[in-house]
Order: C-alpha cells, then structure tokens, then sequence
C-alpha cells in the first residue's frame, strides 16, 4: 500500500514539470517582445484574441506577443496601478473618456498624432467620432477598435398590436409607456438596477439631454464642478418618473437577468440595451422574436443635443515606455483593420470602428442598422462614468439607486452629489 | 551566562516570524496611518500632504455613519444568532439524549462553514431572487403570498437578509466551539448536581454556561471583530445598494479607494475600522485575557 501511495506521489511530482513547461513558453532569441494587457478574458473575445494573436506571430516569425487578461473592475484597478510604474504594459486596452485621461496622466501613454498623419490610409478608415474619444487638447493617445451606442430596444411585435410607434419626445414617450402599462404590461420598460452601471448609463444620457452643454462641461471637469445648475433636479425627476415603468423588482436583479428574463421573454416591451449586446441577446431571444431600436427621446424642456447618441468607443493605447514602439504599431494597424475587425463584429458582436469591416457577411441587419445610427449621430456622448470623476458618479449611481427604491428624493441626491465635487475640486 | 546565550537563541527563533510580521503588518499599518493623512491616486507619482482633512471628512460623511450602523446591526445580530444559538445548540447536541446522533448533527451544521463565502452568496441570491428565487417560491407554496417581497431591493429589508446569510454560514463553526468547551467540563460536576435534583435547564444555566465563559469570550469578540471587517457578503450580494443600504466600512473603504479612487481617504477609513476592531480586541484582551482555565 505504501510503496503505491509513494509511486503515486511521483508520478504526480514528475507530471507537474510537464504542464508548468507548456505555460512558461516565452520568446525566443532575437525575437521582439510585445507585452499586451486588455480587459477581456472571457470568451469568445479571449478565443478570438488568441487566434488572431497566433495568426500575427506566424506572419511575423520576429515579433513575440505576451498578452496578459483580467476582467472590466479587476481591469481597472490593475492598469491604474501598473500605468505609472515602469511595468506598464507596452499595449493595453482602455476606455475612453476620463479613464483615458487618468492613463494620460501618468505621462506613460505615447502620442499617436504622427503615427495617424504618417498612415492616412489606414487611419482614413477609423471612425473619427470614436478616434475623438482619445483626442485631448489635439492629441491622439488612442487607437479606437470597437464603437457602442445605447438605445431603447422594443418588441416589435407588442408594438404592432397595440399599434405604437417609436417616440420622438419624452412626453410621448411616457404616454407610450402608460398605453403599454394600461395594456396589462405591468413592467413596461425592463431594467436590472442592481449594477450601478445600469443607472448611470440613464442618468449620463438624461443629464446630456437636460443640462446646458457648456453647464456639463464645466460641472464634469473635476477642477471646476459645482452640479449647482437647479435643471439637474430636474432630471433626477426624470429618472424617478422613468423608475415608475420598471417595477418593483428592478432593484433587486441585475441588467442581464432583467434583459433575458423580462425583454427576452416579451413581459417587458422595452429596454435600455447597448448595440454591443445584441450577440447575448440573440442568444436567448425566442426565434421569431423582432426588435427594432430608438434613440432616447427629446426632452421638451432639454437644452442638450437630442441627437447625441450615448456611447463610446473602446481602443488600445501604447507606452512611451514600450522598447519596440515600432512593432506595437505594426501590430496595431494590423489589429486595427478591415479585415480584424470584420472578424471582431463577427465572432464578438461589438461594433468595428473600422470602416468597411461590417459587411453583409460579417454582420447582422440589425448591426448595420446600428451602425447607421452611431454613424448619424450628432456625436457620442461618453457613459457618465467616463464623462466624470469617479468621486461624483458613485454618489450618481448611488442616488439614482436610491431613488428607485424611494430612499432619496432628486433633492437629496443633488445635495450629496455637489458636496462630492466640492471634495475634489 | 548559560541563560543570557540560551535566551540569545530563542530569540534568534523568533527573529522571522518577528520580520515577516514587521514587513506584513507593521510597516503596512504604519504607511497606512502616514497615507491617511493625505491625498493621492492609485496611479498618482506624488502624494499631496493635506493633514487633518481626511479625518475631518470622515466625521461628516454620511455614508460613515450608516455603515457604522450596519455593522453595528451585524454585530448585535451576529451575538445573538451565533454566539446565543451557538451555545444552545451545543448544550442540545452535548446532552444524553442526542448521544448517538451527536457527530451526524454536528457535522451537517459545520458544513456551511466549509463552504466558500462566494459561493455561499451566489447560492443566497438564488435564494432571494425576487422572480423565481427559493424563499419566495416557498411562502407562495404554503399561502404566505403577502408575506414575499423582493428581499435584496427592498431598502428596509437588505441588510436583514445580507446578514443572515453570515449567520447561516458562521452558526456551525460557533457550535462546534462551543461543543469543544462543554467537552472539557468535568462530568463530576454534571454528575453531583443530578444528585442534587437540578433539571436540565439548571445545570445549563448553572453549570454549562459558567463553565464555558472563556470560550463565550472568544466567540464574542471574534464574531464582533469579524461583524466590523465583513466585506464579503454586502460585496458580492448587493454591491452596498440599494443606494447606501447595505453599505458597511470595508466595502465604503474599498469603494473609496479603489472605484472612487481616494486612496488618502480610504485608507483614513481604514484607520477608523482598524481603531475600532483594536479597542474591542483590546477589551477582551484586558478583562479575560489574563483569566487562566485553571483560575474559574
């Protein structure tokens, strides 16, 4: 017995090495190292990312990639940390927007403004609404791969029964919304308010469309925000008014729960759904299931631009730190193309920011369409949790949170949400 | 002489348990009092110097003070249920009667505590789920329909629930202590007084109870200690929402420091938790500590 348990043992011992050797693999002599951070390693980005990086270093026997994942918070707190060290990644991935911004400041991020002058025709081909995600004071730190836009989603065939239309106004919107209720649809509009992204995605395109331009500019920049403009109870009232249509339960379930259980299932005609998810939803819509898409609507008092369009675009950034920024960009326009990014709509569903990567093949009806509309949009108005400081969007999303289950009145929350940028300013 | 070189080498015994202590603990904990004391970003190269500031905004941020209330809801609740029922449940499991089926009923409740609290919160929001989740599936089942409610959305009710799943998990592991405590009472003393005609709720009172204070000590303290650091369960359950609702310290704390990105005002929190947690370890440390077993 004891002379089988030890012959175990080593055989167990002697099996470690063997998996151990397979993961240590690293490049080999002469060979140009890439070290390449991004937030996604869940799949089928993570599968993608692996084939296409395999693809590239076949290309290019020279160049060796070490691409390292974690998933969005983890993401967050890690490259915040590593970003000013001498470890950071020489590409990683990143948000635009304020977290762009913090990148920047670490005086880590190299200036691409050269890199897009010197390749006009592969930097023709980048939508230019989302390379203004990681524009600041006329330079370039980002190279955008992916474009969002978030619309309200509804159930065409509830609509064509009850003989609705899409809304073009807040006011007809809420009286879509009581039709819709009065027509034993007791949950109109389907929301899961238990991840605080979910709100601030409504509060950031309500407070677009409500608040004076130049007012927001001035309130979202930390050094300057006061949110004392009286119009922003306003649209917490709004936000309170809409939190009528979602339910009790909204509170207690999360957006993907509230998305497959309540929207997928028609119990909800309509919901608040970001064009990138459109490859999830498809997975548990019912087969003859049609949806159609609106913007969000006017606002008959709103002093912003009702044709913004809420979204963002996502993109890498590289290191001024990165010994071989030559081979980044090398990789990077390759990553960065028609043909990369036909696969990224694809197999992922996210919006290629590439022009000519969405083709009949590689894409849905319903992505073209979403693309048309991220394309006429008057711009795109960042989440509001990349529009500002993450000290005032928290109490946002905490306020908005609280609203909804009838802890806070919009009052309350403007009150917390000036003394938290009167903390930062 | 002989002495002076012998303590020479007990104390070289000590010297890396000594070190990793100093590097892990004490120098952390040192950084973090100077680090409270100022401003700084996560990615920040520079730490502003902004003295009494951060504790000044402590004093008057509200989420503080409902987070003190949180935990100090999950201690009293954690007391009673764990400590109270723990006792209880181990005098029963102690007694003749449950002789036999003892180590079956110990065992099944133990096994919550072996599970992983992530787990344990995943399996608790099935539970809670306001759809189709166990709970209310179950009041629907015997007529209790008025009685469901949408338990983690619900402001008034969140914390209730964030709490009990704790005390589902943490009950098991007090019993067991505690059954290790009665364990050690000398049967004489059980004995003598069946002579003397006490019942069985005297001999608990009597003798049990008396006889397990030290351990009643130390369950006390660590259920309370660990009522102040709980981060887990309103983390994964809730996020501290509904609004504020289930926000407790150490979730504000990571909240500040890691989503808010106030490094210099979370770690002032964690000076508050930290102050906290070290005066109540210091009360049982003074008051029982020094009580031997052998001194009741």
């Amino acid at each position: 017995m004891k002379k089988l348990i030890l012959i175990t043992l080593v055989l167990m011992l002697s099996i470690i090495p063997l998996f151990a050797g397979g993961a240590s693999e690293g490049p080999a002599e002469g060979q140009t190292e890439i070290y390449f951070f991004h937030r996604w390693p869940n799949d089928p980005k993570n599968s993608m990312f692996n084939a296409l990086l395999e693809e590239y270093m076949a290309e290019n026997p020279d160049v060796y990639i070490t691409m390292d994942c974690i998933l969005n918070d983890q993401y967050k707190e890690r490259i915040r940390m590593v970003v000013s060290s001498d470890d950071v990644p020489d590409v990683f991935s990143s948000w635009s927007g304020t977290f762009a911004e913090e990148m920047i400041d670490s005086g880590n991020v190299l200036a691409l403004n050269d890199i897009y002058e010197a390749d006009p025709e592969w930097s023709g081909k980048i939508a230019s609404a989302s390379v203004a995600g990681f524009t600041f004071d006329g330079t370039i730190y980002g190279i955008p791969w992916s474009q969002d836009g978030k619309v309200f989603f509804y159930n065409k065939a509830i609509f064509e029964e009850l003989g609705l239309e899409e809304p073009e106004t807040w006011t007809e919107f809420i009286a879509l919304l009581d039709t819709l209720k009065a027509n034993e649809y007791e949950t109109p509009l389907a929301e899961g308010l238990v991840d605080q992204w979910a709100v601030l995605h409504y509060l950031g395109t309500i407070l677009q469309r409500m608040i004076d331009p130049e007012v927001l500019a001035s309130d979202y920049n930390p050094a300057t925000g006061e949110f004392t403009d009286p119009m922003y109870v306003t649209a917490l009232e709004k936000w309170q008014q809409l939190t009528s249509y979602m339910g009790e339960i909204a509170t207690a379930i999360d957006h993907e729960t509230a998305r497959n259980t309540m929207f997928a299932t028609g119990e909800s005609p309509i919901m608040y759904l970001q064009f990138a998810e459109i490859p999830q939803l498809e997975q548990v819509l019912p087969e003859d299931f049609e949806y159609g898409f609106f913007n969000f609507p006017a606002f008959e008092e709103g002093l912003g631009d009702p044709e913004a369009l809420t979204g963002a675009p996502e993109g890498f950034m590289i290191s001024n730190k990165a010994e071989n920024i030559d081979a980044c960009v090398d990789f990077l326009k390759w990553l960065v193309s028609p043909e990369r990014g036909a696969i990224l709509t694809r197999d992922c569903g996210d919006i290629s920011s590439v022009d000519g990567a969405l083709t009949d093949e590689t894409a849905l009806p319903e992505q073209a369409e979403a693309l048309k509309m991220i394309q006429e949009a008057s711009f795109l108005a960042p989440w509001l949790d990349n529009a500002c400081d993450a000290a005032v969007y928290v109490v946002f999303g905490q306020g908005g949170q609280a609203i909804a289950s009838g802890d806070a009145t919009p009052e309350s929350v403007m009150v917390q949400v000036q003394e938290a940028a009167a903390s930062i300013r | 002489m002989l002495t002076r070189k012998r303590n020479f080498g007990a104390f070289l015994f000590c010297v890396p348990a000594l070190l990793i202590l100093a590097v892990f603990v004490y120098l952390p904990l040192f950084e973090n009092i100077i680090f409270s004391f100022q401003s700084f970003t996560l990615s920040a190269k520079t730490r502003e110097f902004v003295g009494l500031d951060n504790y000044k905004a402590l004093f008057s941020d509200p989420i503080i003070m409902q987070s003190l209330f949180n935990n100090v809801l999950y201690a009293v609740i954690s007391i009673v249920m764990q400590v109270g029922f723990g006792l209880v449940i181990a005098a029963v499991l102690e007694d003749v009667v449950f002789r036999k089926t003892e180590s079956f009923f110990r065992t099944i409740f133990f096994i919550p505590t072996l599970l992983s609290m992530t787990v344990v919160c995943l399996l608790f929001e099935f539970v809670y789920n306001p759809q189709m989740g166990l709970l209310n599936s179950f009041l629907e089942l015997i007529g209790l329909e008025e009685a469901t409610h949408i338990w983690l959305g619900d402001s008034s009710l969140a914390m209730l629930c964030v709490i009990m799943v704790s005390q589902w998990q943490s009950y098991g592991y007090i019993t067991m202590l505690f059954i290790v405590a009665i364990q050690k009472i000398p049967s004489e003393l059980y004995e003598a007084a069946i002579v003397d005609g006490a019942g069985k709720l005297r001999r608990f009172f009597s003798i049990t109870c008396p006889m397990v204070r030290q351990m009643f000590f130390v369950t006390m303290v660590t259920t309370v200690v660990g009522a102040f650091t709980v981060f887990n369960e309103p983390y994964i359950l809730t996020g501290g929402g509904p609004g504020t609702a289930t926000m407790v310290l150490s979730l504000h704390m990571y909240q500040t420091g890691f989503v808010k990105n106030q490094m210099g005002y979370a770690s002032t929190i964690a000076m508050l938790i930290f102050i906290i947690t070290a005066v109540l370890s210091s009360i049982q440390f003074f008051s029982f500590g020094k009580e031997r077993e052998g001194d009741r």
